[in-house]
């Protein structure tokens, strides 16, 4: 089983390959985009099997790997292998859409570019497999940061972009500096594995292990992009990056943060008889700042008048949902309470899900603002609308992201949001902040839908291109709507078939050792409590009443169906003709540029109220 | 059986919403000192619309968004345990399905306005979505009052836990919420602010014409319906006998009721300003944040 190792290392070697051989052929842009998707998808088919072997064979135990002259701790376990999935699964999505997608960069040489994509692939790839915080970690993370910063000040002669990228390399550096700190504090050499280091974690008093988990939770959250550090950097880099650095940096890079975050708090826990570990004390500390960052991160995204930049924000206010459910999962698992246990466990199940998701959707949504950027030249809301009947594909697929971001019944967020907010509504009897807690993350998704009803609205319904745009606009090639139309497909799968998912998830956490709920998951039968009814998922726990919570995408889709069925018969049985007419203003004025709606009007009585929260945007 | 109710459900919703209108317009002309209209009015209004012509703005998104409304009402009215009686579809959501549900009816209004192009229907819009985001928590706080009383998010258990448990003074300070965010709910004035007919000329409907119209009509029918239905069993549990009939029957009578309190409220209230009304949401928020904090605490 061991050389599925092996194969990790050629899948990088391939990477590694690709990023010296491609940027010589950078002159031929289209043939060095083939080229990078060629190498990509080679080393990424390898990663995906990886992936699909511990996943659904057999989880591997830590193994040290002869790197050239180095030896690093790699750790291919389920959980480790899912992350891998996700992140081969978009660098191949993406790799295939910069084809087409960087052409529109004329003034700018894609050398640097290509040179730089796989070992952005290749340092995230490192970062979920390594199993130590020195030398393999150090590594990867400067692999995934430096060439990251390169992708992100892509158009470099904007002094704007590179003061944003600037700072993204400084805090991610900071992040760096944190998290192998801790690792020493805790007392470890270069090159010790994890487990060494949750060894002499477990020798540690007094403050020590607070002060190394929260350097930690401190480095890692830079990474995630948690409240308030995410606010920092990620609405820049993310909205000035290229859109498939983006959709990759959005979809996937802040995921490994969320990576490190469940890695330190669910596994890296010694058991010892001088070492108790706070799990209620840290679980309310990390949910308290995912719910203030999924609040915020949301609220902000709202405000915004640029297609990229609210896309950036609403990121983090996803990975605020991921975050509260960590810490919302941590507290449960670590309560007396049997009843508790089990919705922690269940929350989990929600957090991995939502990551998924998550990363599909926004990975979509920011390919999409790419399609509309690439035909129009803009990514100012002002200036866009009415791209529905120009870019009808693109309009379709931004319509179900739009769907599933939100969170509505029978697409893929719902499901995901659906196991985070029902868990902590649900552990309200005997933990009242949770309570609140649900409740405000359920509010924060109707702002997650304003978000959307914006971003949607103004750019393919309302008007405004016409005069907004001075070019002609198409739709935009195959060569980019082929990987949408990919990624929409895989989209409503994951919102019809949760069960699946769910399944996964629950065989992912009982089959990586070692970690604070493997036993739990195994031992309590996790798969006995969640049900499989009609392509749904219900939830019954002992200690609350008989079935305690359902979502049913596919029965609730047949109702829809049918009650659309019934409109739409009513829509036609009185024989009514359609005609197309100018849009009516009361007769005193046409539309045009002068009277159309803007933006910034959108929503206003809400921002003047939410002033307070910040990331507003200057008129 | 339980596939029977749940039909009868959405029928009785369908049926009798139109009825409901007509007694509200009848009562606001009656306050104004004015005849009014006969009562089936809404009835001949929405056979009328249907068969004119549509005037369309040209894309789909425009043509769908009035059948997307009101399938999701019709959605959110089929899980419905009306007379306190679980359907066959009650068991496949939850609180929070329903919640979503009312939000894409919400939604589809807005897709609607947005796809029509018109700046009057956009600034409804904006008006609608922050009535949405600031009165969704009230109604969510309702229900989750319940699932925490009967330990369960599923739609019966919450909405009947009035009627299996105590009343307790969280539940008071719950009712008195519902009430006045009622008129937002169902789009009265003093908070008819998205649609406005003497300001925004009704703000999202204003290019519709036709069946578009008739079903966006039919779709604030009976979401109107649907709230006062909703109020009735949670909040004013009077009888349970078990015979399904004579519980429903019960229910719709206190429906009526609640459509008088509508009216006469509508009819002797200015319309507020959007700034006004998202203040006055605010408290409410933070007062029901109070009655679910009571309740956790078991009060």
């Amino acid at each position: 089983m061991s050389d599925l190792y092996g194969k990790l290392i050629l899948a990088m070697a391939i990477l590694l390959c690709s990023a010296v051989v491609v940027p010589f052929t950078a002159e031929k842009r289209k043939l060095a985009g083939w080229l990078n998707f060629f190498f990509v998808a080679v080393a990424g088919a390898i990663l995906l099997s990886i992936s699909y072997s511990v996943i659904f064979v057999k989880s591997l135990p830590t193994q040290l790997v002869s790197v050239g002259p180095l030896n690093i701790y790699f750790l291919l376990d389920a959980f480790a292998g899912f992350f891998l999935g996700i992140i081969a699964l978009m660098a191949i999505v993406s790799a295939f859409y910069s084809i087409e997608y960087m052409e529109h960069y004329d003034d700018y040489g894609l050398r640097s570019y290509y040179g730089n994509y796989p070992i952005f692939v290749l340092g995230m790839a490192a970062i979920v497999t390594v199993d130590d915080l020195s030398t393999g970690f150090t590594i990867a993370w400067q692999a995934m940061t430096i060439t990251s910063y390169f992708l992100v000040r892509f158009e470099h002669r904007k002094p704007e972009i590179v003061r944003a990228a600037n700072k993204y390399l400084f805090l991610m550096e900071l992040a760096w500096v944190f998290i192998v700190a801790a690792a020493f504090i805790a007392g470890t050499s270069m090159g010790d594995s994890i487990h060494a280091v949750t060894r002499s974690l477990g020798g540690a008093h007094g403050a020590v292990p607070y002060l190394v988990y929260g350097l930690i939770f401190l480095g890692f959250g830079f990474k995630a992009a948690v409240f308030p550090f995410g606010q920092m950097w990620l609405p820049d880099a993310h909205s000035i990056a290229p859109s498939p650095i983006s959709a990759l940096l959005s979809g996937v890079m802040i995921k490994t943060g969320v990576y490190g975050i469940i890695r330190t708090f669910f596994w890296m826990v010694p058991h010892t008889e001088t070492f108790h570990f706070s799990g209620a004390f840290w679980g309310a500390l990390i949910a308290s700042f995912g719910v203030v960052t999924l609040f915020i991160g949301t609220v902000q995204s709202m405000k915004q008048s640029q297609s990229k930049r609210l896309l950036a924000y609403s990121s983090i206010g996803q990975i605020g949902y991921i975050i509260f459910g960590i810490g919302a999962a941590l507290f449960m698992v670590n309560a007396e309470s049997a009843t508790l246990q089990m919705l922690g466990l269940i929350a989990l199940v929600g957090v991995i899900y939502h990551v998924l998701n998550h990363a599909v959707f926004k990975g979509l949504l920011f390919l999409t603002s790419g399609s509309v950027l690439y035909s129009t030249g803009t990514k100012d809301l002002n200036k866009l609308g009415g791209l529905i009947n120009l870019m009808p594909v693109t309009a379709v697929v931004a319509g179900i992201a739009s769907l599933s971001i939100s969170g509505v019944p029978s697409f893929s967020g719902f499901a995901s949001k659906w196991t985070l907010v029902s868990t902590s509504l649900l552990a309200g009897g005997e933990a009242p902040f949770l309570v609140i807690f649900g409740i405000i993350a359920l509010f924060t998704s109707a702002v997650t839908l304003s978000c959307y009803v914006k971003f949607f609205g103004m750019t393919f319904t309302s008007a405004g291109a016409e005069w907004g745009v001075g070019r002609e606009i198409k739709e935009v090639p195959a060569g980019m709507l082929i990987p949408k139309l990919f990624l929409t497909a895989l989209c409503l799968l994951q919102g019809l078939i949760p069960f699946f998912y769910f399944r996964t998830i629950i065989g992912i956490f009982a089959d990586s050792g070692g970690s604070l709920v493997s036993a739990a998951f195994r031992n309590m039968h996790v798969q006995d409590h969640v049900f499989n009814s009609a392509m749904g998922v219900s939830v019954g726990i002992p200690g609350l009443s008989s079935v305690s919570s359902v979502a049913v995408p596919a029965v609730l889709l047949a109702v829809f169906a049918a009650a659309f069925a019934f409109a739409a018969f009513l829509r036609r049985a009185g024989g009514s003709k359609e005609r197309e007419v100018p849009t009516w203003l009361c007769g005193y004025q046409d539309l045009h540029d002068k009277t159309r709606y803007r933006d910034k009007s959108m929503f206003a009585a809400l921002r003047n109220l939410l002033y307070w929260t910040g990331g507003n945007v200057k008129e | 059986m339980d596939i029977l109710i749940a039909v009868i459900n959405v029928l009785i919703f369908l049926t009798l919403a139109p009825l409901f209108e007509g007694v509200v317009r009848k009562l606001y002309a009656k306050v104004q000192s004015r005849m009014g209209p006969p009562i089936i009015q809404p009835y001949y209004d929405l056979l009328k619309l249907l068969g004119k012509e549509t005037l369309s703005a040209g894309n789909w998104a425009f043509r769908i968004a009035p059948m997307m409304a009101l399938a999701s009402i019709i959605t959110a009215v089929s899980l419905m345990p009306l007379g306190y009686t679980p359907g066959f579809l009650t068991q496949y959501g939850d609180i929070i399905t329903v919640i979503y549900l009312l939000t894409l009816g919400g939604v589809s209004v807005l897709l609607g306005a947005l796809s029509s192009k018109n700046t009057y229907a956009m600034v409804g819009a904006s008006r609608e979505m922050v009535t949405i985001i600031m009165v969704e928590p009230v109604l969510a706080m309702t229900f989750i009052l319940g699932a925490l009383k009967a330990k369960s998010l599923a739609i019966d258990a919450g909405m009947m836990s009035s009627l299996n448990g105590s009343y307790g003074i969280s539940m008071v300070l719950m009712l008195v919420v519902f009430l006045m965010a009622l008129q937002a709910f169902v789009a009265r004035q003093p908070f008819d602010i998205a649609e406005a007919e003497v300001e925004i000329m009704e703000g999202p409907f204003i290019e519709y014409s036709g069946p578009g119209l008739a079903l966006f009509k039919y779709y604030m029918m009976i979401k109107q319906m649907f709230y006062a239905a909703l109020f009735v069993a949670v909040f004013v549990p009077l009888i349970y006998t078990g015979y399904y009939v004579v519980d429903v029957a019960v229910q719709l009578v206190e429906i009526l009721m609640v459509f008088v309190l509508i009216s006469l409220l509508g009819s002797t209230n200015p319309r507020l300003r959007i700034d006004q009304a998202v203040k006055y949401y605010a408290v409410l928020i933070a007062v029901s944040l109070v009655a679910v904090g009571l309740t956790a605490y078991g009060i």
